[in-house]
Parts: C-alpha cells; sequence; structure tokens
C-alpha cells in the first residue's frame, strides 16, 4: 500500500507541539524502523510566551506515559503542586467570598445526595470543605503526598504549576533523546498541495520541502495551516466569555523559603479576575480582562494593586476568544492555540492538548481513505469539548451575585449565556447536576466539577420532593469520614514547598 | 533532644549497661534498620524487607520484629527469643557520634563512641561495666566498639547498595496480608522487596559487578528471608492465644 500514514509533520515547538509529539512518538514507535516518523519544524526565532501555567492531573499520566520522570520534570520545569482552584470575591466581590473547586471528587459521590444532606446537615460550612478533605490541604498549604511515595503517585489527586517555556524546552529535549523526534529549525514559507488539496508538503527556507502523510498544526494564533492556508473559519465566543486582554507578570517570593500555594487563585476583579499561580522560584501573575469594560491603564492599577504596588513589568497579550469551526480538515489537523483558546479559568488549555493529541494518536488512521472519517468524528468531539468548556467557565460568570460593574451585569444576560447551559441550570434549579447531564465517557468537565462550583456560588436549589438518596445518616457518615481523612492528612503531608524542596534537593524514587 | 554524650574512662567509670531485652528498656521496636552485610546472620530469624525512612524519602533495610507500631513479637518475659539480636539493637545505648577534629590545619569529622544517657539501660548498680576499674575497656566495651564498627561500615555503603538495587530494577513494592488464625486480616503496605523476576533477568555485567560487592548473596539471602513471615504470624497467633 502506497498511502499508508508512515511520516507526521508537526508545525509550532511550544507546549502544543511538543506535548503532541511526545504523545504519538511514545505510542507511535518513532524511534523503530516500522514506526511513524514524526518530524517537527518550529521557527528559530519565536518567543515562547513563558507565563505560568497550570495543568489538570491528567498531565500526570500523559507525561508518564512518555517515560518522563517526575522528579527530571518538576526540577526543568520550574513545576510546583497543584490540588485546586480557588477563586475569590466571584459571588460577591466581599474579602471573606471564596470557595475551592479542588481535584479531588466529593466523597461519596454518586452514593447519597452530598447536596441536599449537605444543606440540610452543614449549611452553615463550605460545600467544598464539607465533601472533600482537598481543601483542608490547600488552606493548610501542604503538598498532596509524602515525601516517600513514588514518582506520580497520590494521597491527593494533583496536578502541576509550571513554566510553559521550560516545560516546551523539557519536553523537547526528551522527545528528541529517546523518543527519536526528527527536529528541524527552519521557517515554513508556504504549503504545496496535492491535485486533491490535501497538503503534501511544507516549503522551507533551508531544508526544502518537508513532506507528510498527516500534517498538525500547533503555530498558535497565527494557525498557519487550518487558518491561513485552508481557511477554516474562527467562531469567536466574545460574546460569551468577554476577556480578551491578559497582563502578565512574574513576581518573586519575599524569602526563598516562601510557602508555595497549592491551589491557583483566582481572584475576581471589575471586569475580569487575576490568576495567581505559585511556582519553585517565583509566582505568574496576570489580569485577564474584558477590553470592552476596562483600559489597559485601569487594568495595570488593579494589577499592581493586587501585588501591594510590586513594580516589575507587565506583558500585555491579546486572546481572541473562540475556536476554529472545525479542528481536523484533510490531512491537517490544528491543537493548542492553533484550534482556539479562552481565558485559563479552569486551566483546559494544555489539557485540551492532551486530550487532542490523544485522539489522534489512538485513532490514527491507517491511510488517507479512512482519515476523513476519523477527522469527521474527531470534529464532532471536540466541537462538544470546546462548547462544554465554554459553558463551563461560563458558568462562573452567570452565578456571581457582583453589580459592582457593567461587566459582572452584561455576564448575567440571557442572551450571553448559551443555551445549552441555560437548559442545565433551569433543569438544576430542582435537582443536582447528574452523570447522565454529561455523557461523554472522557468528559471534559465532569458532574462533580459543576457541583463545586454551583455550590460554591451559593447556587440556590429546592429539591421539593424527599427521596430515598437523601439519606441523612449515610451523608453523616460520609462528612464525618471526609473531616477523618483531613485530619489524617494533616498530620501526615508535608508542606507544599518542603516536598518541591526535598524533591529537587534528593529526588524521588520511581518506585 | 537526647542527652548524647561522647564516651570517655572519667565521665562515665562507674557507668554501666543493662543487657536485659525488654519493652521497658525500650526493645519494643517493630522493626530495626540493618544493611547488606547483616543479612546472612539475620535471614534465619527474621524477614528482611526495604522501606522507606519517613523523615527522608531514602530506602531503608529492615529486620521485621513485628506486625504493627510497637510489637516485637521476640520478646518474651525472658528475654529476646532469638538466636541472633540485630546490631542496631544490640549496639543500644551506645552510637556513632562524630567529632571535628584539627589535623594538619584541615577539619576532618571522625566517628567516635558517644552514649545515650537518657537510655533506661544506663545504671551504677546493675549491668555490664563499661570500663575497667582502672579505665581500661571491658570487654564488654570491646565487643560494642567491633559491633558499632560494623553498623556504622554497614549504614555508609547503604546508599550505593540501595542505589544497585534500583538501577537494576531488583526492587518492588508489596503489600503484606497477614491473615490470623481467628479469621483477622491485617494488611501492611509500605514496603519493598527484591523483584525476583528482574533478578532471574539479571546478565553479564549486571551480575559480576552485584557479586564482586558481595550484594548478589544479600539479595538472596533477603529473599530467602521472607520465610519468616509465617514464623511471625505464628508468633502473633500465639501471643493472642488464638
Amino acid at each position: 500500500m502506497i498511502d499508508h500514514i508512515r511520516r507526521i509533520v508537526i508545525v509550532g515547538g511550544g507546549s502544543a507541539g511538543w506535548l503532541t509529539a511526545g504523545i504519538l512518538a511514545a505510542e507511535h514507535s518513532a524511534a523503530s524502523d516500522t514506526g511513524i516518523q514524526i518530524t517537527l519544524v518550529e521557527s528559530p526565532d519565536v518567543n515562547p510566551i513563558g507565563v505560568g501555567e497550570g495543568t489538570w492531573p491528567s498531565m500526570r499520566h500523559t507525561l508518564q506515559k512518555m517515560g518522563v520522570s517526575e522528579t527530571d520534570f518538576v526540577r526543568e520545569c520550574d513545576a510546583a503542586f497543584k490540588q485546586a482552584s480557588r477563586f475569590d470575591q466571584w459571588v460577591t466581590g466581599t474579602k471573606d467570598d471564596s470557595y475551592y473547586h479542588p481535584f479531588t471528587p466529593p466523597h461519596g459521590f454518586g452514593e447519597v445526595n452530598l447536596a441536599s444532606q449537605w444543606r440540610a446537615l452543614a449549611p452553615d460550612q463550605p460545600f467544598a470543605e464539607v465533601v472533600s478533605y482537598q481543601p483542608h490541604l490547600c488552606a493548610n498549604g501542604l503538598a498532596p503526598k509524602q515525601i516517600t511515595a513514588p514518582e506520580w503517585a497520590a494521597v491527593a489527586n494533583y496536578a502541576y504549576h509550571l513554566d510553559a517555556g521550560k516545560f516546551g524546552l523539557f519536553l523537547q529535549k526528551h522527545c528528541v533523546e529517546k523518543l527519536a523526534v526528527k527536529h528541524i529549525l527552519d521557517h515554513v514559507r508556504g504549503v504545496k498541495s496535492t491535485e486533491n488539496g490535501d497538503i503534501e508538503s511544507l516549503l522551507t527556507d533551508g531544508h526544502g520541502a518537508i513532506a507528510g502523510d498527516l500534517f498538525i498544526d500547533c503555530t498558535g494564533f497565527s494557525s498557519v495551516l487550518l487558518g491561513q492556508h485552508f481557511g477554516v473559519p474562527f467562531i469567536s465566543c466574545k460574546d460569551t466569555l468577554f476577556c480578551d486582554t491578559a497582563l502578565a507578570m512574574q513576581v518573586p517570593y519575599p524569602q526563598a523559603d516562601s510557602p508555595i500555594a497549592s491551589s491557583t487563585i483566582s481572584t475576581a476583579q471589575k471586569a475580569g479576575w487575576i490568576w495567581d499561580i505559585g511556582l519553585p522560584t517565583r509566582r505568574g501573575v496576570g489580569h485577564v480582562y474584558s477590553s470592552a469594560h476596562m483600559t489597559d491603564e485601569e487594568a495595570e492599577i488593579a494589577l499592581r494593586d493586587y501585588l501591594q504596588d510590586f513594580d516589575g513589568s507587565a506583558r500585555k497579550i491579546s486572546i481572541n476568544p473562540g475556536h476554529r469551526k472545525s479542528f481536523w480538515h484533510r490531512n491537517c489537523v490544528a491543537v493548542g492555540i492553533s484550534a482556539g483558546f479562552i481565558e485559563p479559568l479552569e486551566a483546559s488549555a494544555l489539557a485540551l492538548i492532551e486530550l487532542s493529541a490523544a485522539m489522534i494518536r489512538d485513532e490514527l488512521p491507517v491511510n488517507r481513505e479512512g482519515m476523513d472519517v476519523v477527522a469527521g468524528r474527531y470534529n464532532e468531539r471536540f466541537r462538544y469539548r470546546w462548547e462544554r468548556t465554554i459553558d463551563f467557565l461560563k458558568l462562573h460568570y452567570v452565578l456571581s451575585q457582583r453589580t459592582d460593574s457593567d461587566f459582572w451585569l452584561d455576564n448575567r444576560k440571557p442572551e450571553t449565556i448559551p443555551e445549552h447551559l441555560s437548559q442545565l441550570l433551569e433543569l438544576w434549579r430542582y435537582r443536582p447536576p447528574s452523570r447522565r447531564d454529561f455523557h461523554e465517557l472522557e468528559e471534559i468537565f465532569p458532574a462533580a466539577s459543576y457541583w463545586y462550583v454551583l455550590y460554591g456560588m451559593g447556587f440556590n436549589q429546592d429539591e421539593v420532593s424527599q427521596k430515598r438518596s437523601d439519606d441523612p445518616v449515610l451523608a453523616r457518615q460520609f462528612f464525618e469520614e471526609n473531616t477523618g481523612m483531613a485530619e489524617k492528612f494533616i498530620r501526615g503531608l508535608p508542606g507544599n514547598r518542603q516536598l518541591i524542596d526535598h524533591l529537587v534537593r534528593h529526588g524521588i524514587y520511581k518506585i | 533532644m537526647a542527652n548524647i554524650q561522647i564516651l570517655n574512662n572519667v565521665d562515665h567509670k562507674n557507668l554501666r549497661v543493662i543487657i536485659d531485652h525488654s519493652a521497658e528498656y525500650g526493645d519494643n521496636q517493630w522493626f530495626a534498620p540493618t544493611f547488606a552485610h547483616e543479612f546472612r546472620n539475620l535471614q534465619n530469624h527474621y524477614p528482611i524487607v526495604f522501606t522507606k525512612n519517613p523523615d527522608t524519602g531514602q530506602f531503608q533495610a529492615v529486620a521485621l520484629l513485628g506486625f504493627e507500631v510497637g510489637e516485637n513479637l521476640f520478646l518474651t518475659e525472658d528475654g529476646w527469643d532469638a538466636g541472633y539480636i540485630p546490631l542496631s539493637v544490640a549496639r543500644q545505648p551506645f552510637l556513632i557520634g562524630f567529632q571535628q577534629n584539627r589535623e594538619d590545619g584541615v577539619v576532618v569529622t571522625d566517628p567516635v563512641v558517644s552514649i545515650n544517657m537518657d537510655s533506661p539501660r544506663i545504671s551504677e548498680t546493675e549491668g555490664e561495666p563499661v570500663f575497667l576499674e582502672h579505665g581500661g575497656n571491658s570487654e564488654y566495651l570491646e565487643q560494642i566498639n567491633s559491633l558499632l564498627k560494623l553498623v556504622h561500615e554497614g549504614h555508609e555503603l547503604n546508599q550505593a547498595f540501595v542505589d544497585m538495587l534500583l538501577g537494576m530494577d531488583l526492587l518492588e513494592s508489596f503489600v503484606l496480608d497477614v491473615e490470623l488464625n481467628d479469621g483477622s486480616e491485617h494488611r501492611m503496605s509500605g514496603f519493598y522487596t527484591i523483584n525476583e523476576t528482574s533478578l532471574r533477568g539479571l546478565t553479564g555485567d549486571d551480575l559480576v559487578i552485584l557479586n564482586n560487592n558481595g550484594y548478589l548473596e544479600a539479595v538472596y539471602m533477603a529473599m530467602a528471608s521472607l520465610s519468616n513471615i509465617s514464623t511471625l504470624v505464628e508468633k502473633k497467633n500465639l501471643l493472642k492465644g488464638i
């Protein structure tokens, strides 16, 4: 067969490009003669954005499967452990307004109606703290595991905060040295098409035409292949998610041994919110806002207020929130920002890259004939995932009770809320989100995530009838077990800084 | 902080050490740290496993004495019921301390015999004398000296031993499920043992390196020692009268 898929060419060398390369190469034996050849072409003078980024717990499995050592990863990517997102001032805007969205699902989830019983038995305590031990670990600045735990293992489910620039370089080294990914530094000047309109090769300055069977566009905002070459339209979601600008800063710690927060802290502002990510050597802090509701000057003042007049320089990043109408077109698929981008409120960017690359890996067609079928499935799946991501981010804005600016008022106007989300919110007035509301096997935000946000934000639910699952005895048992676990883990776990320092100095064992 | 003193025949002239074994002397420990070159002596009596030190995260080899904190199944009313007592127990209350000395202008750290004066074994009326009447070492102290030397050398080599095992993929985690005669089940986790599949697959240079260091013998001793787990279970059944 002449048209077997044997050569994959990835364009762009940021996190998206190298993650995709690693995920594909690890499975498709790029290092063997009979495997698939993977080439990554990147421009020699692209600046990595270099802001701190958050991952999801899926990153542990992704990296482990690539054959990476967690010790090396943490050391080289300036990574720290992340166990939750904490949302401050999102509900009313007062100083004590704060809730957690932890990575561990509620204890007893699905066994009993925890929502109705939380309202009945512990209405004065935050929902997440009643059903999950993880907010207690975060509040105490604790690590998600002991120093005796092997690599990747967890006591409490965890993800990472990392330096995106260093992460790209780390993956590059691993992909090139261990996974036989071919790395070409060159400018892509044009595309040569086949008769049927597929991409035949990429035309470069110094390496001539680079031919391939499948091309993966990881070129970021410029979307060189999918957007520019194929002209696949962009669907903006700016009418739903207004944030379109970010100001990012790197902030040093007061002392070398200052605690490292083990949650991403998101503090709502007048026209957006501020992220605060703790890396071992510094914090990454940024203000994401709607330029229609706030000027750059106002945004910068708010950011400096948050940082108590820290005088470092801020970098402005423009965001065009939305995604491409389709992602896989002919023999080209876009992964990462070239496929779409929205504000990092739930750190979905890297997670979507992992999911994209994993689907390409698992469903890679054997030949060109099968590719259109796979492309159709891929587009359907990722259209769904983008829509659910937008729904979930919008939920944070819809549930806010803030009235201190047009930004918050506009966010609750019905015409800005996606219909799918409106319908669910109507159902949830009388019952909690169920697994059937989110029926995909790898649902991007599972029902448990909706629980944490809904009940964290004081969503008013009126469950009219009493059911068997509204069992106070069983619920109380789960709540007490959760308290017990929290106490036990607080006694046994080291500080987040302590574990990271230990890991950096001594490493942790694979077993 | 424990009261650790460097041993000398002036301050400790009349010192005696109680060498009996019982819980009141601190012997109710459920494992004893050990090292590769002690495995041969231990393997006939105790299961030898590996665990991570909760303070340092580093691997250490231990002889199991019981199944839970505070339980030493070898302690009886008549003392320690086994033909061999682990060196880390037998050395009590002595330990190796370190003293900084200046030699030709260079600061060197020398190991020195020290003693934990807080130990319940410390006495002036019972037990073994440490020094002779005129200040010479007693036979007991001579024994302790050579024993401490072994322990010290063993622990110096521990890291190299563990690194070699890990490098050859010779350790694997295991969960110890113990069922007693009354049907009660106890699960112990956090232990590691020799990965026998990896060991059987070793060839060439790895095998030579392991053998040259005397570690190959230790590896087989550790494997053989696991048969003592059933002895421990029997002792536990006996203790509970079941």
